[in-house]
């Protein structure tokens, strides 16, 4: 599990939580007042549409016949003014509206029901019938709107359903593209499979699995696009091409305007000009409020952080000769209504030179998060509440990023789980060797070049001078991890972490990585942190181990001890549940239950709803990391346990 | 014996580059080369291997996923290799499956009442209402859920809950062979257990055939009573699920075996002793450009001149099932023995 995604598993929304991320959109949406103006807006223009006379005074048509009252400017009666022929302009934009609702209904009927349509069985069909949909999509969408319009007005009649009809092909092209691009993505989805593999016809699996996950980006479009659709029709109207000279269409009166302004002063132009720009404006801010609201990040962005809370550690005693110490180690992270979620307390572990260390546990356990937060990089919004780390004998827990940024890289080295996406693709495999090299150290190009070299030599990747050239996708996953070896080697650290670094390998390809570090830590003696959620890895590498439940560390024993005679109920379940341990075909033993999230970590012992020798006293008691020799144990009934390596308890 | 209800005879799935202009044509990748294997009700076929070993390929021509370029799928006798279209209902209601990654595998939008209840109006015409919610309830409570988990929401869910939809999914048809393509490989190791115990108890209840593909052979082994290895499209080695576990005829399969690491620091050693005397830095030849030998041994730490040369055909093993490798008919001749005493004695005489 990588590095951020172990922050969410850590915080996954419960039911309840989910819920209110719904109704959240809303309140997400409306907490933008330029969103709210925006959606005012669109309000008025609806029931302009709906009832103009109920907002309207006087009738858009009808002029001042003894023509006195023309060119006014605002006033009592006509709030807006009038126009040459004495109508009242306010009433004038409002039953505008009519017609730029008009509009955009038309030509959004047209384009959404041609566009997502062909969309989606270009995109589904894909192959031949998808290359001459986008061919002549593409035609379509090169062409100037305006031209389009024109086009269908020469040949129906010049009208502004016309010019709309026009106006649609041409935005159809644009829902072409949208829906295709989902629908490409969305039928790689697995659902997708599995909803073929149940029997649902194309046409169903389109309509119910498609389309829903093509709601949001379409809604957006449909926003922004309206906003284009009127000011096209306005310009058409301007043209002469569209609405009716008589019409209180915003273009025609615009038009209408420019010939008015030079003997009548610029007033003529601020109604129509105004409704039109606002109405434009309004969309578009409707439209990106939408898209912000909609984001999957958006629901926390929205939770505030509290300043930091984290006080200077008291006299922390940390172990001499450890290379890094933590000490009470506690992360937050805010929740929703103010609360926070510990997903660390209490983590104390110290590591040192030439050993390996093994932080085993299940996803949401805390492992990641551990170190993330004792190297100085707790991802946002969490912080660190609670600690002390030491790392070579010195104090780090508040070093200012820039100190950290010359520790991480230069005495510590990190291994990452997906070895390719570790690596930047746009940079040569060698130039990211290089690059530790020449910032934390006084080597030239060439040297450095060199070096980059013996480096990929070391972690035996055959043929490295023609290595160094190729790029990351040049890479096989083995053989990237490899890299992600070298480059933590790279100067020398006293520190190796490596996060899940085998976890997304083959298994064969898994022991040459492991294989690979054991050698290359005996060769430079540093101290090796290796999380992992496997046991058998553990087995393999580790010489001491951590073990990690609901961010707490809930037993810490040398490897052989662990295996032997594990003291905790967790770790005794964890190795029986592995399909190793068991030689038959019979019924597995479990863990029952879930993993709890940081939101619901139960009180008492965390692990004690799962936990079956758990009693009243495990469930209301917090338990506490008691020694046991040079090992400890965090369960408070450890004493009466005597679990073998594979014999039964005797509890 | 029964008769098998899943029949795959020398399944080949290639495909084809496609030539564009002005651009010289992709090499045909060879996913799968000729591959037979056959499975009774109430029994499980485990299929494993690396990545690009061609095993997922196998369940999609199955499930008529992909294109089959040559060879024969049988269901309970009848062909359906290529499933006509007013044909598919009906083969959909025979044949499900389970898919890997519980997070994309069911649709977002759509609770699990739906996502059960789909097959079933789809394949018994039970519209919603009492008597499929009748239905679906009985199914989640075959996989272990409560009845309050038909309002939820896949991300309502964790992946353990997922995975058991996805079965219950599965089951609703009432099918003859479900599919379980990696279908425990992204869960903890606590869920993994779980979900593994309930497809146990499902084909003890049903007697539903598993086809179960995976790259743990210890995973693999525990659920099947046969299981097929794989390697670059080639099935090498086949047989009874302990016995090529535990007398394994192919210096593949061996690899595999002391790749996955035990929880057991001593036995790991072990393990760990054999692992090394496989060769570190070579990468399998690429699908798309097999060499005319065996494909496996560039890797081989025991590789002969003749394995460079020609496709080892398959021989019996000693564990009753088959092997391709050229070490049981020349070299040391091992006739279908373990392959662990020779690479063991191989790698000390090194």
């Amino acid at each position: 599990m990588s590095d951020a995604s172990t922050a969410v598993a850590v915080s996954a929304p419960q039911p309840v939580q989910a819920a209110r991320a719904r109704s959240g959109f809303w309140m997400r949406l409306f907490r933008n007042p330029l969103t709210v103006a925006a959606a005012v807006w669109v309000t008025l223009l609806l029931l302009a549409w709906l009832w103009p006379g109920l907002l309207a005074p006087h009738d858009p048509y009808a002029g001042d016949v003894t023509l006195t009252r023309t060119f006014e400017g605002p006033s009592w009666d006509h709030w807006l003014g009038t126009d040459g022929q004495g109508r009242d302009l306010y009433s004038r934009v409002v039953f505008g509206a009519r017609f730029a609702v008009n509009s955009i209904l038309i030509a959004m009927v047209v384009a959404i029901g041609l566009g997502v349509p062909l969309g989606l069985f270009s995109g589904w069909r894909g192959g031949r019938a998808d290359r001459v949909v986008m061919w002549v999509n593409d035609v379509l969408f090169s062409l100037p709107i305006v031209l389009l319009a024109m086009a269908v007005i020469i040949i129906l009649e010049p009208s502004l359903p016309s010019a709309m009809l026009g106006v649609g092909i041409a935005m159809a092209t644009r829902f072409v593209r949208l829906t295709r691009a989902v629908t490409l993505a969305e039928k790689e989805e697995l659902y997708v499979d599995a909803a073929r593999i149940t029997g649902l016809s194309p046409s169903a699996i389109l309509r119910r699995y498609i389309t829903p996950n093509l709601l949001p980006s379409l809604i957006v479009q449909v926003a922004i696009i309206s906003g284009a659709v009127i000011l096209i029709g306005a310009t058409l109207s301007f043209l002469g091409i569209g609405a009716k000279l008589d019409d209180p269409d915003w273009g025609v009166m615009l038009a209408r305007a420019r010939f008015d302004f030079r003997l009548e002063g610029i007033w003529q132009i601020v109604p129509a000009g105004g409704a039109l720009v606002l109405t434009v404006l309004a969309f578009n801010l409707l439209g990106d409020g939408i898209r912000d609201s909609l984001g999957r990040d958006a629901a926390s962005s929205s939770l505030t952080v509290p300043r930091k809370v984290a006080l200077p550690p008291v006299v922390q005693l940390h172990a001499s000769g450890a290379v890094l110490s933590i000490r009470d180690l506690a992360v937050g992270f805010p929740a929703p209504g103010g609360m926070v979620n510990r997903v660390l307390s209490d983590v104390s572990l110290e590591v040192y030179p030439g050993e390996t260390l093994g932080v085993v546990g299940e996803s949401g356990s805390g492992k990641s998060m551990t170190m993330l937060a004792a190297l100085g990089l707790t991802p946002a919004p969490g912080y660190l509440s609670q600690g002390s780390v030491s790392f070579d004998g010195r104090e780090v827990t508040f070093l200012p990023e820039q100190e950290w940024q010359e520790i991480r890289g230069r005495d510590i080295g990190m291994i990452f789980q997906e070895p390719v996406a570790a690596l930047n693709p746009a940079l040569r495999v060698g130039r990211q060797l290089m690059q530790s090299l020449l910032v934390h150290t006084d080597m030239s190009k060439s040297q450095a070049r060199a070096r980059a070299a013996e480096l990929l030599a070391e972690v035996q990747v055959p043929d490295p001078d023609r290595r160094l050239d190729q790029y990351p996708h040049e890479f096989s996953g083995g053989m990237a991890q490899r890299v992600g070896i070298a480059m933590a080697l790279a100067c020398e650290p006293k520190l190796l972490i490596a996060d899940e670094p085998t976890t997304a390998l083959d298994v064969t390809v898994q022991g040459q990585i492991l294989d690979l570090m054991a050698e290359v830590q005996q060769r430079h003696g540093m101290a090796v942190i290796l999380i992992t959620h496997d046991l058998g890895v553990i087995a393999d590498a580790a010489d001491r181990v951590l073990v990690m439940y609901a961010g707490q560390v809930v037993e810490t024993a040398s490897v052989s001890t662990l295996f032997s005679r594990p003291r905790h109920p967790y770790t005794r379940a964890l190795l029986d549940t592995m399909p190793q341990s068991h030689r038959g075909h019979g019924d597995l033993p479990v863990i029952g239950g879930v993993v709890p999230s940081a939101a619901a970590w139960p009180d008492g012992c965390r692990f004690a709803p799962r936990c079956e020798f758990a009693t009243d006293q495990c469930r209301t008691s917090v338990p506490l990391l008691e020694a046991v020799g040079t090992d400890l144990v965090r369960c408070v009934r450890h004493a009466e346990f005597e679990f073998g390596p594979h014999a039964e308890t005797s509890a | 014996m029964t008769a098998p209800f899943l029949e795959v005879e020398n399944l080949h799935v290639h495909f084809a580059g496609r030539s564009r202009l002005f651009r010289s044509a992709m090499p045909t990748v060879k996913a799968v080369n000729g591959i037979s294997f056959a499975i009774e009700p109430h029994r499980t076929f485990g299929l494993v291997g690396e990545s690009g070993s061609g095993k997922s390929t196998v369940a999609r021509a199955v499930l008529q996923l992909t294109d089959v370029t040559a060879g024969t799928i049988r269901l309970d006798g009848a062909d359906v290799t290529r499933v006509p279209r007013e044909a598919e209902l009906a083969f959909r209601k025979r044949v499900q499956a389970v898919l890997q990654d519980p997070y994309s595998s069911l649709n977002q939008v759509h609770q699990v009442r739906t996502i059960v209840g789909d097959g079933i109006t789809r394949h018994f015409g039970i519209k919603p209402g009492p008597e499929r919610e009748q239905r679906i309830l009985a199914l989640l409570d075959e996989v272990g859920l409560a009845g309050e988990f038909l309002d939820r929401y896949p991300y309502e869910m964790s992946g353990g809950q997922r995975q058991r939809v996805s079965i219950a999914r599965a089951l609703a048809v009432e099918p003859g062979l479900i599919i379980a393509d990696e279908a425990t490989s992204a869960l903890d190791v606590s869920i993994q257990s779980q979900v593994i115990n309930v497809l146990r108890r499902v084909q003890a209840d049903t007697g539903v055939a598993f086809l179960f593909i995976g790259h743990d052979l210890d995973v693999v082994r525990h659920v099947s009573d046969d299981v097929g290895v794989m390697y670059l499209g080639y099935l090498v080695e086949q047989g009874g699920a302990d016995g090529v576990y535990d007398l394994p005829a192919h210096p593949y399969t061996e690899m595999l075996i002391a790749s996955v690491p035990v929880p057991d620091p001593a036995a790991q050693a072990e393990r760990r002793a054999l692992r090394q005397t496989f060769k570190k830095d070579t990468e399998p030849p690429s699908p798309s450009d097999l060499p005319v030998g065996c494909p496996f041994a560039n890797r081989c730490p025991v590789a002969m001149d003749i394995c460079t040369e020609l496709m080892p055909e398959a021989t019996a093993a000693r564990h009753g099932g088959h092997v391709r490798c050229h070490l049981h008919t020349s070299g040391p001749v091992l006739a279908g023995e373990s392959v662990v005493p020779y690479i063991r004695s191989a790698s000390t005489a090194r």
